[in-house]
């Protein structure tokens, strides 16, 4: 965007002494880094240490298979060999992330910004929350479903490793705990709706523990509690989801869907395993591509399922030919607008255009209590490594990739969850979305 | 008792005017309680559900009827379990149904009193097909109104008589293939309220000059929208085109927990709808051995002339169709006049709490 001769002046000389700040404000950050690069080497090759002696004990503690921790650990040697040439790679990085930032992102400011993998490490962090956020922020763990059993499962590892101090009680002091975890967690990347949902009732099982009982019953309950969540409200959910989905998709449909959710590609799946014919359309969309994924596991299973892969631009050549759109969701808010990966409107409105019927598969732990009007409210912005290929010299161009966009509910024909289909503005009226599980 | 029993027991129920396919259904299924043998409530649900299928697998156009046995099966299996015995129970459920299907009888009424504040003097309504409901509404409206029109006009008895005859008037379509407006046309004109049968293709045509639409309903689904004999959707739109209000008119039994995504969804569709005639063409094309003569197109070879009869024409055709609910203006039940949305979550509430 060209910028007019007198304004571009002032910035200009706004941008010396601002580039003067910054260069003193570098020079700070610059020692804290060292001195945290450090500190984090010493966590770091603790924990390696810890996760290998877990292995050996046979890891009880971590939950995850050993091809994960075997990752993790080598992503963390690599990450504390790279620790002493953090600098210049930490300088480069910065240059490259400050200059959109200096140029403010105008409107887009308040979003979600990026984080760079080795975030700050604020007081007493259980090492599986570490890995965790550092998963979150690398994008190695991505979808809302994933990302809430993730926080769930390292949050059993976290209470069973906790102690309650003398003189406390395990149902007042649990939660001072685990609240530097989360937020430890949403400094790597914000919290998903669907973490903020299990987080509550989580709190919720906490405050209701039994004073009475002995420590480790009431860890127990409580990873119980966890484990029956995570089964009724995510497993089950979209067990009985891929039943109800299954039942529109006809021999003979073209079944069109946007990215990847785990929950579409579990329909697909199923539809396939229940010798229905039909094709698939896989639109897709940089910067995160996502819709490869789904791809390549329609088209490993056998006979393979026949794709159309295609991104969004050629989205309205495709449209005509689709009988049925399904599309995943991130969350799903009290006026039935839909927050989902961004595209997904798009999708979800050229498929009203042309009268194709629309339908979300969520969960009904995804919904939010809040209402949304637009993308621009609440947002995320994907992480630099995903936009590598933007032109870094051109000082005037900012790049802008936001992670998710509001569908708004006349777009969207059902909603598959649980409990039925049912349309978008009526999920406010179910009372398992509000958080009651009992009648 | 068998299925073709309990298939037979509903078609006789049917017989009564008065009872929709959802009453009949839940009175047929009431029967069947009375003659089962279940011993427990598990055997009585199966029984029940392996009746409602049968009922629903004889029948053509199996929506209305399965929205009355998911209702009854719902409220037995909700219904508080502190009988002494478990037959002591059944003669309970039993003595239930057949008190619902009573006190549904009047739900008609209660919705006529709703909708009755909606009709004003000197409205041109739309309907289509025949409804009772609907029917039952425009005759409450008629007499109501008849007798405030003489007692406003009583010294006036020449204006009093135009004036209480022309209050409203109602267009209904032919609706066919069945051609059930022309009953609800004899049925309004026999009371004395001004009726001009209009052809399904008119509607388009008179519009302009409706007020509002007045529907009936075989069922209101999920989504909000409504299930009706074929034509139900097109005036929709028509009526939406021309920014007509419509009202739909529903008992609370009519509302079914199914979301049909397009008409296509529907349980009434089958590959038979809307299939072209293979066999007809087939036959005609050998015959014609190759080039088309000019005959080829209203002739057989053998020269009798090709025939489509009306029977030819409803057995490729639709019989109910779905009616998006953006559509829909309102839908005045038992429960109270409800928006699409307010219909929805009224069925939510009822059947996913």
């Amino acid at each position: 965007m060209p910028v007019p001769e007198p304004e571009s002046a002032s910035a200009e000389s706004q941008s010396l002494t601002k580039a003067q700040k910054k260069a003193e404000g570098r020079a700070r950050q610059e020692q804290q880094r060292a001195a945290k690069a450090a500190q984090k080497q010493q966590q770091q090759s603790g924990q390696n240490a810890g996760s290998s002696s877990n292995k050996s004990k046979g890891s009880t503690v971590q939950k995850k298979p050993a091809s994960e921790s075997n990752k993790l650990s080598s992503a963390a040697a690599s990450s504390s060999k790279d620790a002493p040439t953090t600098r210049e790679g930490a300088v480069g990085a910065d240059g490259l992330s400050d200059g959109p930032k200096s140029r403010g992102l105008r409107i887009f400011s308040h979003f979600g910004l990026p984080k760079t993998p080795g975030h700050q490490i604020k007081g007493d962090i259980h090492p599986a929350i570490v890995k965790l956020g550092l998963q979150f922020s690398e994008f190695k763990i991505c979808g809302a479903n994933a990302r809430c059993i993730a926080t769930l499962t390292a949050f059993k590892t976290v209470i069973q490793d906790y102690v309650t101090p003398p003189h406390n009680t395990l149902s007042r002091h649990l939660m001072t705990h685990l609240s530097p975890q989360i937020t430890h967690l949403v400094t790597a990347r914000p919290m998903s709706v669907t973490m903020g949902n299990a987080i509550r009732q989580l709190k919720l099982e906490i405050s209701g523990s039994d004073i009475d009982l002995p420590e480790q019953d009431a860890k127990d309950a409580l990873c119980q509690e966890i484990d029956n969540y995570i089964r009724d409200r995510i497993i089950i959910a979209d067990e009985v989801i891929e039943d109800l989905a299954v039942k529109k998709i006809k021999d003979g449909d073209v079944v069109l869907t946007y990215a990847r959710s785990s929950l579409v590609e579990k329909i697909l799946l199923r539809a396939h395993s229940l010798n229905k014919r039909f094709s698939v359309v896989v639109i897709d969309s940089r910067p995160l591509l996502e819709g490869k994924t789904l791809l390549h596991s329609l088209t490993s299973v056998i006979p393979p399922i026949p794709c159309t892969y295609a991104l969004l631009p050629a989205l309205p050549s495709l449209i005509t030919d689709a009988d049925i759109v399904l599309l995943g969701a991130h969350s799903l808010h009290a006026n039935g607008s839909v927050y989902s990966r961004a595209g997904t409107a798009m999708v979800a409105m050229l498929a009203k255009e042309h009268s194709v019927p629309v339908m979300l598969c969520c969960e009904t732990y995804k919904f939010s209590e809040t209402v949304m009007l637009d993308g621009f409210g609440k947002n995320e912005l994907a992480p630099m490594k995903f936009s590598l290929d933007a032109p870094k010299s051109n000082s005037n161009l900012e790049v802008l990739n936001p992670l998710y966009d509001s569908t708004p509910a006349s777009c969207i024909t059902a909603v598959v969850t649980e409990v039925g289909l049912i349309p978008p503005t009526s999920i406010s009226s179910i009372p398992l979305a509000l958080g009651r599980t009992t009648l | 008792m068998d299925d073709f029993q309990i298939y037979k027991s509903y078609q006789r129920l049917l017989k009564n005017e008065d009872l929709s396919t959802p009453l009949a259904a839940i009175l047929a299924l009431t029967e069947m309680m009375e003659q089962s043998n279940a011993g427990t409530m598990f055997e009585l649900l199966t029984e029940l559900k392996g009746a409602a299928e049968a009922l629903s697998r004889q029948s053509l156009n199996p929506i209305g009827l399965k929205a009355g046995c998911e209702l009854f099966i719902e409220f037995i299996t909700l219904f508080p379990h502190d009988a002494a015995s478990f037959s002591e129970l059944k003669t309970e459920l039993i003595r239930q149904g057949q008190r619902y299907a009573e006190q549904a009888l009047a739900y008609r009424a209660k919705i006529a009193e709703l909708a009755f504040d909606f009709i004003k003097d000197d409205s041109v309504i739309l309907t289509h097909s025949y409804s009772r409901v609907v029917l039952q509404t425009l005759l409450l409206a008629h007499k109501r109104k008849r007798i405030s029109g003489e007692i406003s006009g009583s010294n006036s008895t020449c204006e009093c008589f135009s004036s209480h005859v022309l209050c409203f008037s109602v267009f209904v379509t032919e609706a066919r293939p069945r051609g059930m407006g022309i009953k609800t046309a004899e049925m309004l004109t026999a009371a004395g309220i001004p009726c001009t049968v209009v052809l399904d293709s008119a509607v388009a045509y008179a519009i302009d000059k409706v007020d509002f639409v007045l529907m009936g309903s075989e069922a209101v689904v999920e989504s909000g929208g409504l299930v009706n004999a074929v034509g139900s959707n097109q005036i929709a739109i028509i009526a939406k085109a021309a920014n007509k209000p419509f009202y739909a008119l529903a008992e609370s039994y009519k509302f079914h927990r199914m979301f049909p995504l397009s008409q296509y969804d529907l349980p009434s569709h089958n590959p038979g709808v809307l299939s072209f005639p293979q066999t007809m063409s087939a036959r005609a094309r050998p015959a014609s051995s190759g080039l088309p003569s000019k005959a080829s197109s209203v002739l057989f070879d053998n020269g009798s002339p090709i025939r489509i009869t009306q029977e030819d024409i409803a057995r490729n055709n639709p019989d109910v169709d779905y009616t998006r609910p953006d559509l829909i203006s309102l839908v005045f039940s038992d429960v109270g006049s409800l928006t699409p949305e307010g219909v929805s979550q009224y069925l939510v509430g009822m059947f996913a709490g």
